[in-house]
């Protein structure tokens, strides 16, 4: 493969991640709680734009923020009813009870929507950008670019909004922010819930780009991590480089002679357990939500 | 009792008093311009003082001003920037923590947390297996046992650690280091939070363990605590040695008034 | 010491002695009790009895050890199953080349043994989350590679193994019976020893720990280890058991949940734990089965979150609040009643 499409392919696969990557950040950083039900909502936000494209013909792009919308309403739900209630327990109860999730979740789906492969054939679809012998396609473009946006909106919204500064300030000192009068339930379920949506908009993307069942959130369950705790849990550009990060490590070691492909969640253990143990604190540096 | 110890100048603490001109000129303990960095910050900054077999030193100073940094630096939880630690001798900067518990390093925590799955006995007796060698497990009890009694908890030697007051909390945290048979105790701020009788009570026992042969460095911000029962006092602010001194000097001494106790302590001092 | 703090009467301590260390010997002859009246299904009971409760003693199994590192250690340990599965294809691949049962099992033992003490020097320097994390990496990396490389040689890591003789199941249920009698016997010798004490102060405070000498990083890996032995043994029971199986059954990231969820249910850190929660759980999860209700993972997930919300202190600890010491010549009613109020109280104090 030429040089410059592997640096285009990694690109877009690494902004990808980025995309699935910033809601686990957010709430591991503000709430410290490892939510291993996100790659669920992944796939939640999938079947809903399937579900969508297939019943109202709107494509998964444009239905991104009611898709959003949706998943937004689940975490605040499952934040407030479930999460809420053992968010003082050992963390390892957090950790077993968002494993519960994700198994009910994807059995659910599974019920509703078997476990097929789906996928969304838009019409642009296939076509796109050739510059040179380089291939650049638009669905994957879009999805890139999405990803982008959705990393700027989200440190403006943590960073320039007073609901967004109470999550911060949350995740800094939790009980000095009661102190200061925030709601500490309700920017935890806020702060869930935006969690929920990004996973959702990444669902979205996901249902575009691939064919997907419902076990295919799995797939993003390790890597998730694997990419957040590469960039830290810092900040949402931390999430976005730790993708690209993880991205150029995954289009580069199945070109390692004798390796080959298939690999992806032994790499993302490797790379997991490395950075924890040489770099802590992630290649960015400092945790800052913490 | 077995020791655990194989250094030369090693004996056993409980019971014998180190008597030998040899063991007075060596100091139990050295630090050498020790400086400890978090970040950009100094935690500890070229800290030198030697503490003598058998004696009680107090080290007072402001919050934060690298006092809980200086006991995890002796007991191995941290390791210095720069600088050496010399126990009887021998430079135990690489040690961990469980060595130098070995070698008759034993600590107390400023913040009580009993083992809660074990109970007060049992909590005792994790000190006495690993502190010391080769006990089984009538031994390790017959060791917790002595010790309870010694810090005035045996009646409580079957209650569970989240029923205990904070007063027999900071008991129990002593009594698990006793378990250790140390050489050199670290007490970290074991009076903070008890009545006045309760320090009166841990003053006397903090005397009578080192009349037993242990040595002790005492971290406290009760003065008037501190100055009884310690043979010298060392004040650190900012990190920095800025007094080492008999009690009756240290706390007439304008810098440490300063930095620390305040000018209404001194008016007050100077009133008695 | 001669000042006295304001205490119990001392005339108390003696009998309150007594009774903690009776509390062991109970739990231990209850449990005995349990395994006995299990042993003897085979004379009683038809061959559908006889798969379930083969089953339900390897998830016994399973809880029991995950117990060690994650109960007594407080690692939250969440990728237990590699070596169950690590087990299956030892004990597979030594059937394969025609060794004997035994001997398969043995070599299952040392590698997971090996195993488990090779990846606990990286990860056991971790904690909470990332050690949690990146255990769970461990099981699915593992069952990746055994996919990929197709270590059973079936496609895609399936393995099929020679069918044991039809006699054979009632040796495989003593034998899966024997382990989780062993496994009883070693969570009491955990509760009474310095090796137990050491990892028991480890999970409640593992600098205190180590400030009291004990060389904490030795007895986590050590306990990593002594969890792996009797999961990965269990695999290779199953696996000759089951004689078919693919990576994703033994490496299936659901079973290491449910070793936590079982242990949860009964109560973590306990005797009787792992070996009651266990019981309950899969016994109805069987009669659920049998009656129709096939979503598996649905039921897991549902008893998770009522569990982990409601009862995350596990039953036996609520037996122990209601049995524990009741106030001297009180009649029965009244305990009763205290007994519930205690209860009450607990689980106010350590559920929501």
């Amino acid at each position: 493969m030429a040089f410059g499409q592997i640096l285009v392919n990694w690109l877009l696969l690494g902004s990808l991640y980025g995309a699935v990557a910033l809601g686990v950040s957010l709430v591991w950083g503000i709430m410290n709680i490892v939510n291993l039900a996100h790659g669920a909502f992944v796939i939640l936000g999938a079947y809903a734009a399937f579900w969508m494209y297939t019943q109202l013909h709107i494509d998964p792009y444009i239905s991104i923020p009611l898709t959003m919308a949706f998943l937004f309403i689940i975490g605040w739900i499952v934040q407030y009813t479930l999460i809420n209630r053992v968010i003082r327990a050992p963390f390892l109860v957090t950790f077993l009870l968002t494993f519960g999730l994700d198994l009910l979740i994807i059995d659910l789906v599974q019920q509703i929507f078997t476990s097929d492969l789906r996928s969304v054939n838009t019409i642009y679809a296939g076509s796109g950008l050739d510059i040179g012998s380089t291939h650049i396609a638009f669905d994957r473009l879009i999805a890139a670019a999405i990803a982008i946006v959705l990393t700027a909106a989200l440190n403006y919204f943590l960073t320039h909004t007073r609901e967004g500064n109470a999550i911060l300030a949350t995740g800094m000192d939790r009980d000095a922010a009661r102190l200061m009068g925030i709601n500490i339930r309700n920017t935890y379920a806020l702060t869930f819930a935006i969690g929920a949506a990004l996973a959702g908009a990444a669902g979205a993307m996901l249902a575009e780009l691939y064919p997907f069942n419902p076990s295919n959130g799995d797939a993003f369950k390790l890597r998730a991590f694997a990419i957040v705790i590469l960039g830290g849990l810092g900040s949402p550009w931390g999430a976005l480089a730790g993708g690209l990060v993880f991205g150029l490590v995954e289009t580069v070691v199945p070109l390692i002679p004798g390796v080959g492909p298939g690999y992806d969640d032994a790499i993302a253990f490797a790379v997991l357990v490395a950075v924890l143990i040489f770099r802590p604190d992630g290649l960015l540096g400092k945790p800052f939500y913490r | 009792m077995s020791d655990a110890l194989s250094q030369p100048m090693a004996s056993n603490s409980f019971g014998t008093n180190p008597s030998s001109a040899e063991q007075h000129n060596a100091p139990l303990l050295q630090l050498v311009d020790i400086t400890k960095r978090f970040g950009g910050l100094s935690a500890v900054k070229d800290l030198s003082f030697s503490l003598q077999q058998g004696e009680i030193l107090g080290v007072i100073g402001p919050n934060g001003a690298g006092k809980s940094t200086m006991v995890n630096l002796i007991g191995g939880s941290l390791a210095p920037t720069s600088g050496t630690i010399f126990y009887q001798g021998h430079d135990i900067n690489r040690l961990p923590p469980h060595r130098r518990a070995r070698l008759g390093i034993a600590r107390t925590f400023q913040l009580t947390q009993p083992f809660i799955g074990l109970d007060i006995r049992e909590n005792v007796m994790v000190g006495a297996f690993f502190g010391q060698r080769g006990l089984n497990r009538t031994g390790a009890s017959r060791v917790a046992d002595e010790v309870l009694e010694r810090v005035n908890l045996a009646h409580k030697a079957t209650f569970k650690g989240s029923q205990l007051t904070i007063a027999d909390r900071k008991r129990l945290e002593i009594a698990r280091a006793l378990a250790t048979n140390p050489q050199l105790l670290l007490l970290d701020e074991v009076m903070a939070g008890l009545t006045s009788t309760e320090v009166a009570q841990a003053v006397e026992l903090i005397q009578q363990i080192n009349k037993m042969g242990v040595t002790v460095l005492i971290i406290e911000h009760i003065v008037h605590a501190i100055a009884t029962v310690s043979n010298r006092i060392l004040v650190l602010h900012h990190g920095q040695k800025i007094a080492e001194d008999e009690p009756s000097q240290v706390l007439s001494d304008p810098k440490v008034i300063g930095a620390y106790l305040g000018e209404r302590y001194a008016k007050e001092r100077r009133a008695e | 010491m001669i000042l006295r703090t304001k205490t119990a009467p001392t005339a108390k301590a003696p009998s309150l002695k007594q009774r903690e260390e009776r509390g062991w010997l109970w739990s231990l002859l209850l449990g005995l009790g349990i395994l006995g009246l299990i042993a003897t299904i085979p004379w009683f009971g038809d061959s559908s009895a006889l798969h379930t409760w083969t089953l339900i003693l390897m998830f016994v199994i399973l809880a029991q050890s995950w117990n060690f590192i994650g109960g007594f250690t407080g690692y939250s340990a969440f990728g237990n199953v590699a070596f169950f599965g690590i087990g299956a294809y030892t004990t597979g691949l030594m059937l394969l080349s025609h060794q004997p049962f035994w001997l398969g099992l043995i070599a299952d033992a040392l590698v997971a043994a090996l195993f488990a003490f090779l990846l606990g020097l990286p990860v056991l320097r971790l904690r909470g989350h990332y050690f949690a994390i990146a255990t769970l990496g461990i099981a699915e990396a593992l069952r990746e590679f055994v996919a990929v490389r197709d270590i059973g040689g079936g496609g895609g890591g399936l393995m099929s193994l020679p069918l044991p003789s039809l006699d054979a199941y009632v040796g495989f249920f003593y034998a899966f019976l024997g382990l989780s009698l062993l496994c009883l016997l070693i969570t009491v010798f955990l509760t009474r020893s310095r090796f137990g004490y050491a990892l028991i102060a480890i999970r409640e405070n593992e600098q205190a720990a180590e400030a009291l000498g004990v060389p904490t990083y030795w007895y986590k890996v050590g306990s990593f280890v002594l969890s792996a032995v009797p999961t990965a043994l269990a695999g290779g029971l199953y696996a000759y058991w089951a004689t078919g199986f693919d990576p994703d059954t033994v490496f299936n990231v659901g079973i290491s949940a449910e070793m936590v969820l079982l242990t949860y249910l009964g109560g973590s850190g306990t005797i009787l734990g792992p070996l009651l929660g266990a019981i309950a759980f899969e016994y109805a999860s069987f009669q659920l089965q049998t009656s129709g209700f096939s979503l598996h993972n649905t039921l897991l997930g549902l008893s998770i979150a009522i569990v982990t919300i409601f009862l995350p202190q596990g039953c036996v600890r609520l037996i122990q609040e209601f049995v524990r010491k009741p106030a001297p010549q009180s009649t029965s009613a009244h305990r009763l009643i205290e007994g519930v109020r205690r209860v009450r109280r607990f689980i106010a104090a350590n559920g929501i």
